[in-house]
């Protein structure tokens, strides 16, 4: 273990163990947007959960998320100069996403009221003036549910998340991890009659799988197909029920033999 | 043939002195791609019918760039006997007149530009002959007075696509005195002759290497970084093109340095003949054992491919430019881990760019101590610029580190032809900044650039007199690093774009102080808070023109006010 200190207070930490991790799980209100636990590597992107480093004599601005704790080593997450810089970020968010209620309301508590940058002008938009390209949608896409459904198309200011060509991604498993873990509620879906519309990826449809004992849409059938094909060896008879159907049948099996409870 | 031996280097080298320097007349037409913009090649052309029935006494040839680039196209005729001479701006319809003089012995004098009676090529040391006396000296030129020439000891008077004329100017010769050392003995080389990143940064080359040596792992890879992309730079393409062996001999040494048995070459497609020229010198290289399996006879294994770049500039940053060459979009991600630790695939891996790797034969010939005596403390050695803009003598100029701005821009370039007040210097590139006037006395050297709020950059050098509106720079080099951006952190993909529009409202006379005031807040959050070089070097040009130019941002508002 090592001891750091952020701001006024000592800590130990395991050598290497991320800053942002740590400082979050100690209360520490760090603001940030791309990062996400269940990633193991920091990605860096939104550059929020920035924080001033005090190494001997020597002040520098870093993120938290790629910080690693090392011994000695002493932070200020609110520093005038990390605020400073954390205010111009946000007005280029607000700016960037004029409709994402979650940076309104964090740039409120840094006392910004209004961007001074023009907000940037759409008709359409398919992540309603929400998204912030943070990236988490992407990777949660390709990295965790290997799908791969969406990515960043072009570079630079005209960066847009969407599928390939613009066009309906059959590959999707209308998981809707990425509508989850949007920081800014910017990826948007919705449910008609037997299908789920990914209406933020170019309006891909998924079909849902019925139940076959109830005739409830209890998941979507690509992702259906995918957990059938993990659970092999589960009991062919559980496979097309839908987890209230799966729970009483099996009770019923596993109490075939035993008086059930009696009810209080 | 294979080469095994220090004597079979030198029986190849004696067939190479043939061509450079034997019985026949030589006629060496200089096609780097700037020589081919102005028609070098069908000079060569021209030359190559006129001599048709000739071959017997004339020996012609292609050679890289030599450097002078508003005096191309260049012709270097070498009589035997005489000095090498430099004929300037020949023209196609000029090259009988050449063939008929040079036939009788004679060097046009009209189109002579200078001669060379001896050339330190550093790994070898080439005596022509003397005589000639009408035609100036190489070193009487103000052009060349100033310099000197390591990295670009070969450009333009060998052919790049030859390798037994690279090897008769001593070629190889410090790859072979590499692998008869230590790995941790040409680390210890290179550390000692304090050369430094080339690529801008200025990170010690030893220093890098005996990282990645030291990183354990079963493989390991060297990269050239060769994605030259700043507006008005093009050093590393001439390296490339005039001397691509030096690049790839370079390349080799650090990898036995290292541990790697893979190289990589990460070159723009945008740079063909870079890529056709370094493609021919691997082809050769292999040809003769140089790369592959058992170089030398030794145990050491090494090979080199190319990967061309797709057009991104932000794939000269090194962990996008991993990323480019892993397949996935050039996209830089956080450090550390840098790539010593965890490079490609994951493995320690060892970037430096294409006039680093340059300098690794030099090191090697003249030994660290004496290469660490060139130019100043602290920045040993010579830097290649361009030198283009507002400047009379145009082209690729390499002086010592240390040598001052004002000898590149007056000396050298002869000042502004225009007969205009010269007002400043970008130098760096989108990177860098603009140097006024006043601090052309400051010497060129890492920490005195970055003092004077830029960086050594990769050699871009745009010379701008006072008709240049210092706020329409700044501009389009926000534009370009906009426009470059990768787009995955915020302040350099939304906080340039912002800059571009206070910058546009400023130059339409709209602006305010109030947007000058946030254009500075912005430029130092981008600058603070970006993820990589690109955009933490991008406000630099603002930053400057702020720093030395400011009445004119204040000019444009004032205007607006009436």
């Amino acid at each position: 273990m090592v001891k750091i200190k952020i701001n006024d207070q000592n800590l130990y930490a395991r050598e290497g163990e991320n800053i942002l991790k740590l400082a979050l799980k100690e209360g520490i209100d760090i603001p940030h947007l791309c990062y996400h636990e269940i990633f193991e590597e920091p990605y860096g992107a939104c550059r929020l959960c920035i924080v001033e480093v005090i190494k001997d004599d020597e002040r520098f601005i870093t993120t938290s998320c790629t910080l690693q704790a090392q011994n000695g080593l002493e932070i200020l997450t609110q520093s005038p100069e990390v605020v400073k810089h954390r205010k111009i970020l946000l007005e280029l968010y607000l700016a960037q996403a004029p409709n994402a209620e979650n940076i309104k309301k964090l740039a409120e508590k840094y006392g910004i009221e209004k961007s001074r940058f023009p907000k940037r002008a759409f008709v359409t938009d398919h992540l309603n003036g929400k998204c912030i390209l943070c990236g988490l949608c992407i990777r949660v896409c390709g990295e965790v549910m290997k799908a791969g459904v969406i990515n960043y198309i072009g570079r630079g200011p005209s960066t847009k998340i969407n599928t390939p060509f613009f066009e309906e991604n059959p590959d999707c498993l209308g998981c809707l991890a990425c509508v989850n873990i949007c920081p800014t509620e910017a990826v948007s879906a919705e449910e008609v009659e037997n299908r789920k519309i990914l209406k933020s990826w170019s309006e891909t449809k998924v079909k849902m799988k019925e139940c076959k004992n109830c005739g409830s849409l209890f998941t979507t059938y690509p992702l259906w197909e995918k957990t059938k094909s993990l659970l092999m060896e589960m009991d062919t008879e559980l496979e097309e029920l839908c987890p209230n159907c799966k729970r009483e049948l099996l009770i019923k099996k596993l109490t075939k033999n035993l008086p059930l409870p009696k009810p209080y | 043939m294979k080469i095994r031996s220090l004597e079979d280097l030198e029986e190849i080298a004696h067939r190479g002195i043939q061509k450079i320097k034997g019985e026949k007349i030589r006629i060496a037409v200089g096609l780097g791609t700037c020589g081919i913009a102005t028609g070098a090649d069908y000079v060569y052309t021209y030359f190559e019918n006129a001599i048709k029935d000739l071959t017997e006494r004339v020996f012609l040839t292609k050679v890289g760039c030599f450097g002078y680039c508003s005096e191309e196209p260049l012709v270097k005729v070498t009589i035997p006997g005489k000095p090498l001479t430099i004929l300037s701006k020949v023209n196609p319809e000029e090259t009988e007149e050449i063939l008929r003089a040079v036939l009788s012995g004679e060097i046009p004098d009209k189109k002579a530009l200078c001669k060379i009676e001896e050339w330190n090529h550093i790994t070898e040391y080439m005596v022509y002959g003397k005589g000639l006396a009408n035609i100036p000296s190489y070193s009487d030129l103000p052009f060349f007075r100033g310099q000197l020439k390591l990295v670009l000891r070969n450009a333009g008077l060998i052919n790049p696509e030859d390798l037994e004329e690279y090897i008769a100017i001593g070629g190889y010769k410090s790859l072979h005195k590499a692998l008869n050392m230590k790995p941790e003995e040409v680390i210890e080389e290179v550390k000692r002759a304090g050369l430094r990143g080339r690529g801008g940064a200025g990170f010690p080359t030893g220093l890098k290497w005996e990282i990645t040596a030291k990183n354990e792992s079963d493989e390991k890879y060297v990269i050239c970084n060769a994605d030259e992309g700043d507006p008005g730079a093009y050093m590393n393409r001439n390296e490339l093109e005039s001397d691509p062996h030096a690049v790839i001999e370079g390349m080799i040494i650090g990898g036995y340095a290292i541990g790697a048995k893979e190289g990589i070459i990460y070159i723009r497609a945008e740079y063909p003949l870079a890529i056709k020229r370094i493609e021919t010198a691997i082809k050769q290289a292999r040809e003769y054992g140089l790369l592959g399996e058992n170089i030398f006879g030794s145990n050491f294994s090494f090979d080199i491919k190319i990967v061309k770049g797709a057009g991104a500039f932000v794939c000269g940053e090194e962990t996008a430019m991993i990323a480019s060459i892993e397949g996935k979009t050039g996209r830089p991600r956080p450090r550390p881990p840098f790539p010593a630790e965890k490079g490609l695939w994951g493995k320690p891996t060892s970037i430096n760019n294409v006039e680093t790797w340059c300098n690794i034969p030099i090191i090697l010939a003249m030994g660290g101590e004496r290469f660490s005596k060139v130019g100043k403390e602290n920045n040993a050695g010579t830097k290649v610029f361009s030198l283009v803009g507002e400047v009379k003598r145009i082209g690729l100029v390499e002086v010592p580190l240390g040598t001052k701005l004002k000898t590149i821009v007056h000396d050298i370039g002869g000042g502004s032809p225009s007969g205009l007040k010269v007002k400043a210097v970008q130098i760096g590139g989108p990177s860098g900044g603009c140097i006024p006037e006043e601090g052309f006395d400051t010497p060129i050297d890492y920490e005195s650039l970055r003092d004077l709020g830029t960086i050594m950059g990769s050699g871009g050098m745009v010379v701008m007199s006072e008709k240049t509106s210092m706020v329409e720079t700044a501009l389009f080099f926000i534009g370009f690093t906009s426009e470059e951006s990768c787009g995955k952190c915020t302040p350099c993909r939304e906080g340039l774009k912002q800059m571009l529009h206070i910058l546009h409202k400023i130059l339409s006379r709209r602006g305010s102080e109030e947007d000058l005031k946030l254009l500075e807040e912005l430029s130092m959050t981008i600058q603070t808070t970006s993820l990589c070089g690109l955009g933490k070097t991008a406000p630099n040009p603002v930053l400057t023109t702020l720093r030395y130019f400011r009445e004119e941002y204040e000019g444009l508002i004032n205007d607006g006010k009436d």
